[in-house]
């Protein structure tokens, strides 16, 4: 009972779990990543989709210019999928749909959900080189509820926390709240 | 102590699943005649909503969008009259799905499953008389604002046509919201359309057929075939195609383009639009006219809309008192973003006040048009109200305008209209007339007092 207790507690933290720390993940093509320690980056940003969720679709643009706006700038990126439902193929075909470049990797047992604690899509954890969660939930703040959008966010949670953290600032908001899907359990 | 605490949980848990309610038993129930309707194969909604698994994956979200209401999606609160297709759990059903999820969703006994719903494959009214599709389709980006597009249509007819019922199918489910069927007969909007060059032309409600202000214009808004000026009705997501009552129908003169004027609502990924549109004539005229009350009259053009930079608590209303006893079958609200309620009371001869329509949270996106259960009997008298308010401040998170800047009557969807339709017919036909010349007397009152305010 402690002793779960005080795993909690750590993960809470924001530190990773030992074992996670090298796991390594194939992408769609074959390529295998190592997302919780990219040793080249100055941090590491892990999209959590769902291609079901109307919210996390909503987002597919905007997810494409984050990425491509910090590669430059040494930031690394990952579209993940942790619905055991979604194969390959389905992965894939959101991949044609949606146009993401960055790579995409399926996370059917939450090994990456465990690691980082997000719960919902679209979230996103960022992490850093001395692979600590960063910032974790919302891009930005254009849902106000489920059905509520603003025509433009006028928050932007997640490129806030990029741009302190390559000033080696601290993040001022590390966690906010997401609206969008719950994920669904992990394959058992 | 803890002994005790985990005792009581073990009783909790065992009492509350010995209640549970179970999906084949009470939950699969509510899913296929509330949510089936979008959330099936090939239909609006993301995902379907049919089977145990697709209902247990989604569950917390479940819970959480019925308890809130935005699920299924009905923005009437409820009102003094009963609409037909009401999309409203009630309080025992949405505490049934909470005790479902609360209760680790139980699938239950097979048996107690009920047969999935069916749909009509094709058209839900049976094989219409004249199918029409846009010829070109309209590319819907992948983001940004929502868009309002006017697409004119050839219909080619070379005879005039009484119109029962107009149904509609989307390509691209997922981007088209709701569109309005408005008729033109002076070929405004296709040569607007083909002279741009482009696929639709931009604005809201048909955009030509907005007043460009003086008595002319708005004159013939008042119409003739009824409901809105050379409307034929509309179509939003999970509306079922109905035919008007009691015979009832839309004029249709030969000649005429129909015009979709079609709200989209960008999803992430870009669609190709092209949709198609199903028209049901009858084969008799109609023995009875109907028409529209629009208060305030032409959307909202002589109400004064004119709502400062960060204003609150803005409204606008029109009252319309009955010169005959009419009865009303169906209502409808008209406003962009920024509008917030809607309230149409009608204070009959005896005093009594009843809502027709309330809507305390108004949401551009869904603009259903509601058919009353049956006719409601208005008597001679009989004043309607209908009140509109606004919320022009940096806190309404749907202001468009971000800081907010001086809104005023327009057409774009940025500007403001506002304005309720309620579709009547005369409780006796021959009164037909008097209803729309007090109508009529009503809208050149408005536009003479507008005018001496300017
Ligand atoms: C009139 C059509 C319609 C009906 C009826 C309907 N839904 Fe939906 N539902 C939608 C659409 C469309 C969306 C996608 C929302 C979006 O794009 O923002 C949706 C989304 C959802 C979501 C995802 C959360 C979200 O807002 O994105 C859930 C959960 C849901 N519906 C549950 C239900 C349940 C449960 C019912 C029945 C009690 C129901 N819906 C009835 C159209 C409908």
């Amino acid at each position: 009972m402690r002793c779960c207790l005080s795993l909690l507690a750590l993960l809470a933290v924001g530190g990773l779990h030992g074992q996670e720390k090298s796991t390594s993940f194939s992408d769609l093509n074959g390529r295998s990543h190592t997302p919780l320690s990219q040793a080249d980056k100055k941090a590491t940003v892990l999209f959590f989709l769902l291609p079901d969720c109307p919210v996390s679709n909503a987002y597919g643009p905007e997810i494409k210019r984050i990425a491509a706006d910090y590669e430059a700038k040494k930031v690394g990126a990952f579209v993940v999928h942790a619905d055991p439902d979604v194969t390959i193929e389905a992965a894939k075909k959101h991949v044609k749909d949606y146009g993401y470049a960055c790579p995409v990797l399926l996370d059917p047992t939450h090994i990456l959900v465990k690691a980082t604690g997000v719960k919902m899509a679209p979230e996103v954890a960022v992490i850093g080189p001395d692979r600590k969660v960063l910032y974790r939930g919302r891009i930005d703040d254009l849902y106000v509820d489920y059905g509520k959008r603003r025509p433009a966010p006028t928050q932007r949670d997640l490129r806030d926390a990029l741009d302190a953290i390559l000033q080696g600032k601290a993040v001022a908001a590390a966690t906010t709240k997401v609206i969008g899907c719950h994920l669904p359990d992990p394959k058992k | 102590m803890r002994m005790s605490a985990m005792l009581s949980l073990l009783i909790c848990a065992g009492v509350s699943s010995a209640q549970a309610p179970t999906f084949n038993k009470d939950v699969a129930p509510i899913l296929f005649a509330q949510c089936a309707t979008c959330h099936r194969p090939g239909e609006a909604a993301p995902f379907a909503l049919l089977k145990y698994e697709d209902a247990k994956k989604r569950g917390k979200l479940i819970a959480q969008v019925t308890q809130s209401k935005q699920m299924p999606p009905w923005k009437a609160d409820k009102s003094d009259f009963a609409f037909r297709n009401e999309r409203r759990l009630s309080e025992a059903q949405i505490a049934t799905l909470q005790k479902w999820v609360a209760a680790g969703m139980v699938e239950g006994d097979k048996n107690d499953l009920p047969p999935a719903p069916t749909f009509a494959s094709e058209w839900a009214l049976g094989k219409p008389d004249l199918v029409v599709k846009m010829p070109k389709a309209f590319k819907v980006p992948a983001e940004g604002k929502d868009i309002y597009r006017n697409f004119a249509i050839a219909l080619n007819l070379n005879d005039d046509k009484w119109v029962r019922a107009v149904d509609f199918r989307p390509s691209a489910s997922s981007v088209v919201h709701h569109t309005l069927f408005f008729l033109d007969t002076t070929g405004t909007a296709a040569k607007k359309e083909a002279d741009s060059g482009q696929v639709g032309s931009s604005g809201a409600m048909g955009g030509f057929r907005v007043p460009k202000g003086g008595l002319g214009g708005l004159g013939s808004l008042t119409g003739s075939g009824g409901g809105q000026p050379g409307s034929l009705g509309g179509w939003a997501l999970g509306a079922q195609a109905r035919s008007l009552p009691d015979g009832l129908a839309w004029k249709l003169p030969k000649g005429s383009d129909l015009i979709l004027s079609t709200h989209f609502h960008p999803s992430g990924k870009a669609e190709m639009e092209a949709s198609t549109i199903a028209l049901y004539f009858s084969d008799k005229p109609p023995t009875k006219r109907f028409t529209g009350l629009q208060l305030p009259i032409a959307f909202g053009f002589a109400a004064g809309i004119d709502i400062p930079a960060g204003k609150k608590d803005f409204s606008i209303e029109d009252s319309f008192v009955l010169p005959v006893d009419v009865k009303a079958f169906g209502i409808s609200a008209h406003a962009h973003y920024i509008a917030k309620t809607f309230n149409v009371t009608a204070t009959l001869p005896d005093k009594k006040t009843k809502t027709l329509l309330k809507i305390s949270d108004w949401d551009f996106g869904w603009q259903e048009q509601y058919r009353f259960q049956d006719y409601v009997d208005l008597p001679k008298g009989t004043k309607i109200d209908a009140k509109i308010t606004y919320d022009n401040s940096a806190d309404n998170p749907r202001n468009p305008t971000n800081p907010p800047r001086r809104v005023r009557w327009g057409k774009e969807s940025t500007d403001e209209m506002g304005s309720i339709t309620l579709s009547v017919i005369a409780a006796q036909e021959p009164e037909f007339s008097e209803l729309q010349k007090g109508y009529q007397q009503h809208l050149i009152a408005a536009i003479r007092k507008f005018g001496g305010k300017k």
